[in-house]
């Protein structure tokens, strides 16, 4: 479905990834590991178009992405969650979603307000509130739900439980797992090793700027030595 | 003569009809620097145009009205060459180029109004239905400067609810917030920003053809409001709808006032509060980024 590959990524002159290759097959949760500043948020912003230096090629469905402004890259199919969220902050958590709804919202379209908001009762007392008076766990909900208002094929998240309480992390992973369930594409970038391998179908491991270690969840939680080397677990 | 109601209230309105010049011009002008922070200098010479424009639709037409409907519209034309032509080019040019181009657009421009319109200083009559003096509160006001200050508060609380009501509006708040956030909700900024510059190009054209009737046109009547304009955008906060009518009325009355009270020290007063304001609050009144 996505598939990347010899990915140099950066910003203006410096390069921060150097040959990536990585793919997310259809229906699957693909999870890349990683300290921080080896890439990940990096190449996240490459498949959505944000990045000034990108060479190498990233297809979605086949088709090339490189090139392409991001909204034409969102109208594809492909929804992101961005690492700082991104809620708008002059807009009330109504009109974040609505924003997504209206451009992609189908009559035959899973994914409805009613249906976000089901999903994220918290947001639904919160609809008048403007995009700032949310808490941290608040916004990666609105994050998300604006996300699932796209209809996306994929969806990809940056880090989507960092700096969030034990018990709103939890509720984030029911959420995703409901997702993965449904069959949902989904690209996770995380530092959460336990959080990742939980919802991962396959695993990825970034280190200075490329991959070094590709498996499943049950290989990497036997193998301590690359999460001593790579993760630092 | 300070102690006179009849001053105050005269003053006051002098100050509103300027206030509401300047956020006709402000507000587009904002708009389009918030959304792509994008500097166009020549934002003024667009305001002379319509003035020079109106002057020649209403002689052409023998109407006011003439003007009132044209100036807004070919200006906005002049602003999609303007953005085909040079903007859309300069996007990524980052902001010295900007101020560069749209700097050297002021003098193309002036340099147009010399070999189009001449160098003597023109005028153009008020609408009849609008014409003569309104007495009112014991004081006597020239009704087409009331007519000025009534349009101004209309297409003021038009644009509110046109951002704060509107799909359109939204977008355009959630592309001054984050744009990069907007285009990856399948927002095509670009395309959002065309349509705001060429509103804004419009209201710019709609003012130079309301302050026709009140001010000789001339042909650096838009170097001379640039730098209040500015002043008014930076004071009230970049991309900010409230920032603009806030800064245009601080603006105007500061400006209005500081002439009839102390005239010696009027040329600095819009500075003084320039750089009071920039002081206290270096993002403006009412930054559109929280």
């Amino acid at each position: 479905m996505l598939e990347i590959e010899d990915l140099h990524a950066g910003y203006g002159e410096t390069w921060v990834t150097h040959g990536l290759s990585l793919s997310v097959a259809p229906g699957r949760v693909l999870a890349v590991l990683g300290r921080n500043g080896v890439g990940k948020s990096t190449t996240l912003k490459a498949i959505m178009g944000l990045l000034g230096s990108v060479r190498g090629t990233i297809r979605f469905d086949g088709r090339p992405l490189l090139g392409l402004p991001p909204y034409r890259i969102a109208t594809l199919g492909i929804a992101y969650v961005p690492e700082t969220r991104d809620i708008f902050p002059s807009l009330t958590v109504r009109e974040n979603l609505e924003l997504a709804a209206r451009r992609f919202g189908r009559p035959d379209g899973a994914w409805t307000l009613e249906r976000v908001l089901d999903l994220f009762p918290r947001l639904r007392e919160r609809l008048d509130n403007g995009g700032t008076q949310l808490s941290g766990g608040e916004q990666q909900m609105l994050a998300i739900a604006r996300a699932l208002l796209m209809n996306p094929r994929l969806l990809i998240l940056d880090e989507p439980t960092e700096g969030l309480a034990p018990i709103v992390v939890q509720s984030i992973h029911a959420v995703l797992d409901g997702l993965r369930g449904e069959g949902l594409s989904m690209l996770l970038v995380e530092q959460n090793f336990g959080f990742a391998t939980s919802l991962a179908d396959e695993v990825r491991v970034m280190g200075r700027g490329t991959v070094v270690w590709a498996g499943s969840p049950a290989d990497i939680r036997a193998d301590t030595a690359v999460q001593a080397q790579w993760l630092g677990v | 003569m300070t102690a006179d109601a009849s001053f105050w209230i005269v003053q006051t309105l002098n100050a509103l009809q300027l206030s509401m010049l300047l956020f006709l011009l402000s507000v587009g002008l904002t708009v389009i620097f918030g959304l792509l922070h994008f500097v166009n200098l020549a934002h003024g010479s667009l305001y002379a145009l319509g003035a020079f424009v109106g002057v020649s639709a209403s002689a052409f037409a023998g109407s006011y009205w003439a003007a009132f409907a044209v100036a807004p519209v070919a200006v906005a034309l002049v602003g999609i060459v303007l953005y085909v032509a040079l903007i859309r080019r300069m996007r990524n040019a980052g902001p010295m180029n900007q101020v560069l181009v749209t700097f050297g657009l002021i003098f193309v421009f002036l340099d147009l109004f010399r070999l189009g319109w001449g160098d003597i200083p023109l005028g153009m009559a008020e609408p009849d239905l609008f014409s003569g003096r309104t007495e009112f509160l014991g004081i006597v006001y020239p009704t087409y400067r009331l007519f000025i200050i009534g349009l101004g508060l209309v297409v003021l609380a038009a644009l509110s609810l046109l951002l704060s009501r509107t799909q359109l509006g939204a977008i355009v708040r959630a592309g001054v917030d984050n744009g990069d956030m907007a285009a990856c909700l399948g927002i095509n900024v670009e395309r959002v920003f065309f349509v705001v510059f060429c509103l804004g190009c419009a209201l710019a054209g709609l003012a130079g053809a309301v302050a026709a009737p009140v001010l000789s046109v001339t042909t650096d009547m838009g170097t001379a409001i640039l730098i209040p304009t500015l002043v008014v955008v930076v004071i009230g906060g970049l991309g900010s709808l409230r920032g603009a009518i806030a800064g245009s009325l601080l603006i105007g009355f500061v400006q209005t006032f500081g002439a009839v009270l102390a005239p010696q020290a009027a040329a600095v007063a819009v500075y003084a509060l320039l750089a009071v304001v920039l002081i206290l609050r270096p993002a403006g009144l009412f930054p559109a980024r929280g």
